[in-house]
């Protein structure tokens, strides 16, 4: 800002900006891999009969969906890392920040990896009898849909942080949908019980009402995170006491 | 600032090596390593056969899961030490590092499960072995991304001296190469991109082994270059 005009790769936040730039190109590719290329969403419904079951979990499309996620699941750290080092620069302790990394952790496996897996098990050997098939359907919608513990706890520490924090870098109201995005995560609980009706896996309540909310929350955060790195000032970034340029040959030590 | 507490951390990693190799060696599912064409009462068979084999690794590996841990750890603190703007790529390199572990965590408990009680139905002592072999070979999606962001995090710090020489840097781009082609073991029961087959088991394994012992000789240096140069993570 400050220095006028300069390349992208001169950028000295060059490293936030590609974290920043990934996270698009990660949910385009989970977007792939759960709709168009393995139709596991929008969600087949918990009642299916299992010739139903048992024919889409042997499609061939399961497996590509698995390979492309095994290969772009990485990213999700990266998206993640991206808004943690937001509240890392916020008013707050360290706490809020560590709470959302160990959720972003554990809600990895059990939210994205293991699910596609239980999808991808399925298609792999296509001997497995029905009774197989029928538990790996109910543990793959389950684990997807039903892991809300460890984004509860991120949504929590993230709404909070920006609610608690006093150097204004997210808006407060951003903090308030934050904590309402938690409550949605609340509201799906009832899909371990419920086979039918609103609070099924595929229902109104917890899932078209759950996914619209929360689709509008992400790209709400993400232009609130751009702005946020783009009105950082260059003093404040942790690069400023390096002097990056060559030809001045002391270093500054003792910044 | 004193380096001590990392060179302890760092010099945890060659006994963790040792016992990885140790239980590499040991275990009857890699030597060599099962087809993934066996049918389900073949692989049931196979672990009924080895039940101590299989068990005897399964709890050593439960044990030192996540030993490489540490020199992961001292990876972070030396990349938090780039003149980023930012600690980002430290942050989603310590995610993956738990992701990542966790995956093989699940492989070494689904073999120990399936050799728990062999006489289970064949048909779920396949699906537990078919499991295994999705979490201990398919997702390396982590470990590319985490040495990605290692990479960037030299590549971007242009100080005359930077923390580490830009060959690793290199030397974690190729490894994310060559890590790649295991992720499509998912599609293939036979040829080489099969599970057991020469680029989804041997290139990968033999990758992370060489993997470990350059970041191991990079971080000794990288340690003792630091003096008492400032460490931003918090």
């Amino acid at each position: 800002m400050s220095g006028g005009e300069t390349s992208w790769r001169t950028s000295r936040k060059l490293d936030q900006w590609i974290a920043f730039w990934s996270v698009p190109f990660f949910f385009t590719l989970f977007g792939l891999v759960f709709v168009p290329l393995s139709w596991m969403m929008p969600p087949r419904s918990p009642q299916n009969s299992t010739p139903h079951i048992v024919d889409f979990m042997q499609s061939h499309n399961l497996l590509i969906a698995c390979v492309i996620l095994t290969l772009a699941y990485g990213l999700a750290p990266v998206s993640n890392a991206c808004y943690l080092i937001q509240v890392k620069r916020m008013s707050v302790s360290p706490a809020f920040r560590y709470s959302m990394m160990i959720g972003a952790v554990t809600g990895a496996i059990v939210g994205m990896l293991f699910p596609m897996f239980c999808f991808g098990l399925g298609a792999f050997r296509p001997g497995y009898s029905s009774a197989v098939l029928t538990m790996l359907y109910d543990f793959g919608y389950l684990a997807f849909i039903g892991s809300l513990g460890c984004f509860c706890v991120m949504w929590m520490a993230f709404g909070l942080a920006i609610i608690l924090d006093e150097n204004r870098i997210l808006p407060k109201w951003l903090g308030y949908y934050t904590v309402w995005q938690y409550v949605t995560e609340l509201m799906a609980a009832p899909v371990w019980i419920a086979k039918s009706g609103p609070f099924a896996w595929n229902g109104l309540m917890t899932f078209w009402f759950a996914m619209i909310l929360y689709v509008s929350w992400q790209f709400l955060v993400y232009i609130c995170i751009y702005r946020a790195i783009k009105n950082q000032l260059e003093a404040e970034l942790d690069n400023a006491w390096a002097d990056l340029r060559p030809t001045v040959a002391p270093a500054k030590s003792s910044a | 600032m004193n380096t001590k507490g990392q060179r302890i951390l760092l010099w945890t990693a060659p006994p963790a090596v040792a016992l990885f190799a140790l239980a590499y060696l040991v275990f009857p599912v890699f030597s060599p390593p099962l087809s993934p064409t066996l049918t389900p009462d073949q692989v049931a068979a196979f672990f009924r056969d080895n039940v101590t084999g299989i068990l005897g690794v399964a709890i050593l590996c439960n044990l030192i899961a996540c030993s490489l841990v540490p020199l992961f750890a001292v990876t972070a603190v030396q990349m938090s030490r780039a003149a980023t703007s930012s600690p980002v790529l430290t942050y989603a390199y310590v995610i993956c590092v738990g992701v990542g572990t966790t995956a093989f965590i699940l492989a070494d408990y689904c073999w120990g499960m399936a050799a728990f009680r062999p006489d289970r139905d064949p048909q779920l002592v396949s699906l537990l072995n078919d499991m295994a072999w999705f979490f201990f070979i398919a997702p390396v999606g982590t470990i590319m991304v985490q040495n990605l962001c290692f990479a960037l995090s030299v590549y971007l710090d242009d100080r005359p001296e930077p923390v580490f020489p830009r060959w690793v840097a290199h030397f974690n781009v190729a490894t994310v190469v060559l890590l790649a082609p295991s992720a499509f073991s998912i599609l293939y029961k036979t040829g080489p991109l099969a599970w057991n087959g020469p680029l989804s088991f041997t290139l990968r394994l033999t990758t992370f082994a060489v993997y470990i012992a350059v970041m191991f000789w990079a971080l000794l240096r990288a340690v003792r270059n630091q003096g008492d140069d400032r460490v931003v993570l918090a």
